[in-house]
């Protein structure tokens, strides 16, 4: 489970920390930064899963603007495996060049060092803490990423395993095609990919069956999903039973509403949230949802993430899942004033209230 | 002014019919028709506006699954001062070629015809009610959209003119870039060319002075706008906030930094202004209808009534129509205090019926919450 | 509409509504058709919440009952007040609200732990537990989750001799909702 991360000179995180427990609710006004750590998560994720060099993950355009540091600063806590790991990355950036390289990365398990990786050159250590390999390696790149799993390094091996699992997501129903050629393990940023996720998903009957039955009780009428092969691709169908006749009507996923589409989505992200273990960051789930469907959803990855079964941040702005949320101290702040760095502190709702937070946040009293 | 649409055999659209005041709030659950409608406005447009073919635009597996019929009916009607026109189109399918051609495509003012085309054949009336000779036209086609203004067909040309300001839009801020090749008069239907569309409307440098006093507003921080070059006819928008230490030094970034929330805040306000603006309703030409699906995306939570707020008094004051898509508490408890809510649903998933709400102060629950519960009627 | 709340839970604190959305799924309710109207969790109690949110709720079921089914289940801490006493502060803001007191007939459950829910749940663990003491909060309020659901299977027989006096109370509520 992610812990704690910690940012310095990337947009408006400025020396900036945050905690995390097994669900938060990121909330505040826009551009107060809350995307900005989701992006962080995100790029962290990229990098040390190898996914690209440094430079196309991480873009200058990022270092904060107010700042004439050129050296950006992340660190990452993740708690799990019987101890905590702290990750720490610095990015150095050469500005008129456009490049940036790795001025050093860290990887420790309960304060004894795994690996390290400055001026160019890794340092391994075994699970044992015994000293390993020395190696010039490339600063473009992270060294955490080019290790291939060995008896010798599973702490380090299951901490990448562990950000792997780092999902950020904002599903956008319009953008969503019915029409899958290849299969993805990983969902894209808008759940753009989300049929050809499906099918991976769905490979498991046991997750192709829970989600069955659970939109069966909260999608009025429908049946089952199919897939239609036509050449290489898959188009992907949902099929709504007709009460009154008795028979199934099959709608191509680009066909149904929005919100269908995304109630769908957020409960095979729920599923697979659970089955896979995914640390979800979830972007505004309550876009194009109808209001009655939003609560039932929140109760159902809330007692997952309680169960320590997920965990999950959320960015929302909607009472419904602010008032839900909030009755747990879970509640994180986030505010900007002018171009001041992002501040975040925990959501304390006045004593003895007796209005809803969201009523609170929608009159600005919450922050006073 | 948009007044009445009537639709059949389109999607769960069955004999459905709407009359339309200054504000309309459409409400439901999902799959409910709303969007369809909203759809259905945006081909008709794009079927008289842009030339497109009909089989294009109305495509078979469109029409409504449980039922045989073939033919597709449209009406729409839309007000000029006291008088309106009509708008009629019926669209015959071919089940075995699975092509489509127009039956027919009528165009009233009042009880005036001013063009009608049936069999394949086009009859034009100008505006002094003379008809001229008939011609062949393509039934693939709309008739309407072919027919060049002239002086003496100034009406119907009114009718195509004001189409366009029908803006039926979905914003979607993360496909909001600040690059502009050209400029455009129009947002599109998702507003991804904002930052031409803004192009366009900051020439009228009176729009621009007061998008950016109310952005100013709105928006902590916001300074001002820049086109900045980018190649000859390339411009890059740029958005420029304060720094609170230093009032005279602004921080530039580019239009796609923003935040998704601010990117949104900032295509909402530019749609006020851009409708109040003076071009638009001094001349009394045409007045935007604005057709929002879900404009409370993104939004924070104190930044949704504010902007309901000014949409509702524009709408008020007739310089403005609005038709809103929306789920959202706010939208719901503010706007209801009014009769305009048109509840959308669909029994046995079969035809879309629609119910007029409105909210009840007993002293109980706020609608929204009665929504939520599914408690608002049975 | 063809799918609605049927049942709406005003309480004061997570840990209430854990307990009683545990319980209703037992007795048989979908968790979508159950209403959680949660006290924001801040400074001092959620009790106020209840009894400000508990005569909207009376309203509107009322303005309900001929068309839908639907029942209210109101939880609220006894703490060191009676549970008598506790039950009055809510009917007195009912009358503040000039709405007629509840009847018999109507499916609205008021459930008082003494001296709050962690009472009942120790009591259903197993413990010996007073109306007095706080016991303090669960650092998992799942916790309670399989003893919970025991009860609920059993909730027709009836509860021991030395079970808390605000539990017995609370089963003659039980009729009204299951």
């Amino acid at each position: 489970m992610l812990k704690r991360i910690y940012v310095d000179n990337y947009k408006c995180l400025v020396n900036f920390e945050l905690t995390f427990g097994s669900i938060c609710l990121f909330l505040g006004p826009n551009g107060a930064g809350k995307s900005s750590v989701f992006e962080v998560l995100q790029n962290l994720r990229s990098f040390i899963g190898g996914e690209g060099r440094l430079e196309q993950i991480f873009k200058h355009t990022s270092l904060t603007r107010w700042q004439t540091l050129h050296i950006q600063t992340f660190e990452l806590e993740v708690e799990g495996n019987k101890g905590i790991y702290k990750y720490l990355l610095k990015v150095d950036y050469d500005i008129e060049g456009h490049k940036a390289r790795v001025k050093s990365e860290l990887l420790s398990y309960n304060k004894k060092p795994l690996l390290r990786f400055e001026q160019g050159e890794v340092h391994l250590y075994r699970d044992n803490h015994s000293v390993g390999p020395v190696y010039p390696f490339d600063w473009h790149l992270s060294a955490v990423s080019s290790i291939f799993a060995r008896p010798d390094n599973k702490l380090l091996t299951w901490f990448k395993e562990q950000v792997s699992q780092i999902i950020v997501v904002q599903p956008n129903p319009a953008l969503m095609t019915e029409i899958s050629e290849t299969e993805f393990d990983m969902p894209s940023y808008h759940l753009e990919n989300f049929v050809s996720w499906y099918r991976h998903l769905s490979q498991d009957q046991g997750f192709a069956i829970e989600l069955n039955k659970t939109l069966r009780e909260v999608l009025p009428g429908f049946d089952a999903f199919k897939f239609e092969k036509s050449g290489d691709q898959y188009r992907f169908k949902a099929h709504f039973r007709n009460e009154n006749k008795n028979e199934s009507v099959g709608y191509g996923f680009g066909d149904l509403s929005d919100g269908q589409r995304m109630l769908i989505v957020l409960y095979a992200l729920t599923l697979a949230v659970k089955m896979q273990h995914y640390t979800l960051c979830l972007d505004e789930p309550e876009n194009f949802l109808a209001l009655p469907e939003i609560q039932p959803w929140i109760v159902q990855l809330f007692e997952l993430c309680e169960q320590d079964e997920a965990q999950a941040l959320l960015i929302s702005h909607h009472p419904e899942l602010i008032d839900y949320l909030l009755a747990s101290p879970v509640g994180l702040w986030f505010e900007r004033s002018g171009n001041l760095p992002t501040r975040v502190r925990p959501v304390v709702a006045p004593g003895e209230s007796g209005v809803p937070v969201s009523e609170l946040i929608a009159r600005g009293w919450l922050n006073e | 002014m948009l007044k009445r649409i009537y639709i059949d055999n389109y999607k769960c659209l069955v004999n459905f019919e709407l009359n339309f005041g200054p504000v309309n709030l459409f409400l439901g659950p999902n799959g409910g028709g709303k969007t369809s409608v909203f759809e259905t406005l945006q081909k008709l447009q794009l079927f008289v506006g842009q030339n497109r073919k009909v089989a294009d635009l109305f495509t078979f597996s469109d029409r409504t699954r449980w039922q045989s019929s073939l033919i597709q009916t449209f009406e729409l009607e839309i007000e000029r001062g006291k008088k309106a026109y009509k708008y009629e189109l019926a669209i015959e399918h071919d089940e075995k070629s699975r092509t489509a051609r127009v039956k027919y495509e009528r165009l009233w003012y009042e009880r005036q015809p001013l063009l009608k085309f049936e069999s394949d054949e086009v009859q034009l009336y100008q505006d002094n009610g003379t008809s001229a000779s008939p011609y062949t036209f393509d039934s693939s086609l709309s008739a309407l959209a072919f027919i060049t203004p002239r002086s003496d067909n100034q009406l119907l040309t009114w009718f195509k003119e004001q189409l366009p300001y029908l803006i039926i839009a979905q914003i979607i801020p993360p496909l909001m870039g600040g690059e502009s090749a050209q400029e455009e008069k129009f947002p599109s239907a998702r507003m991804d060319n904002y930052a031409s569309w803004y192009r366009h409307l900051s020439q009228d440098q009176g729009l621009a002075f007061q998008l950016t006093a109310a952005l100013r507003k709105c928006l902590p921080g916001f300074d001002y706008f820049k086109f900045t070059e980018a190649g000859e006819r390339h411009r890059t928008l740029k958005v420029f906030f304060t720094s609170l230490g230093q009032p005279s030094a602004s921080t530039g970034y580019d239009f796609s930094e923003l935040s998704d929330g601010q990117r949104m805040l900032i295509a909402l306000y530019t749609l006020l202004l851009a409708a109040q603006a003076k071009d638009a309703t001094q001349s009394g030409k045409h007045k935007f209808i604005l057709c929002l699906d879900e404009p409370e995306n993104y939004l924070a939570l104190p930044e949704i009534r504010p902007w309901m707020v000014d949409l509702y008094d524009l709408c008020s004051e007739g310089q403005v129509q609005a038709l809103l898509i929306s789920h959202h508490p706010e939208s719901i408890d503010y706007l209801l205090a009014s009769p305009i809510g048109y509840w959308f649903e669909r029994q046995n998933n079969l035809a879309t019926r629609v119910k007029q709400i409105r909210a009840e102060d007993d002293g109980g629950l706020s609608v929204s919450e009665l929504i939520a519960r599914g408690w608002l009627h049975d | 509409m063809s799918r609605y709340s049927k049942v709406v839970v005003l309480c004061e604190g997570r840990q209430d509504e854990v307990f009683a959305r545990t319980f209703l799924v037992k007795c048989g309710f979908m968790v979508a058709r159950i209403r959680f109207v949660v006290a924001p969790k801040g400074i001092g109690s959620g009790e106020k919440f209840v009894r400000e949110q508990y005569p909207k709720e009376v309203i509107a079921y009322r303005s309900n009952r001929n068309r839908i089914q639907n029942s209210l289940v109101v939880m609220t801490d006894a703490d060191v007040i009676p549970v008598s006493g506790r039950m009055k502060y809510l009917e007195d803001k009912l009358q503040d609200e000039r709405q007629n007191p509840r009847r018999p007939d109507e499916a609205i459950g008021i459930f008082i732990p003494k001296r709050n829910i962690e009472t009942w749940i120790l009591f259903f663990m197993g413990q010996q537990v007073d109306e007095d003491t706080d016991y303090g909060h669960f650092n998992k309020q799942s916790v309670c989750k399989p003893y919970v659901e025991k009860y609920a299977k059993s909730r027709k027989q009836a509860l021991p001799d030395n079970a808390p006096e605000s539990l017995k109370l609370a089963c003659s509520e039980l009729a009204r909702i299951v």
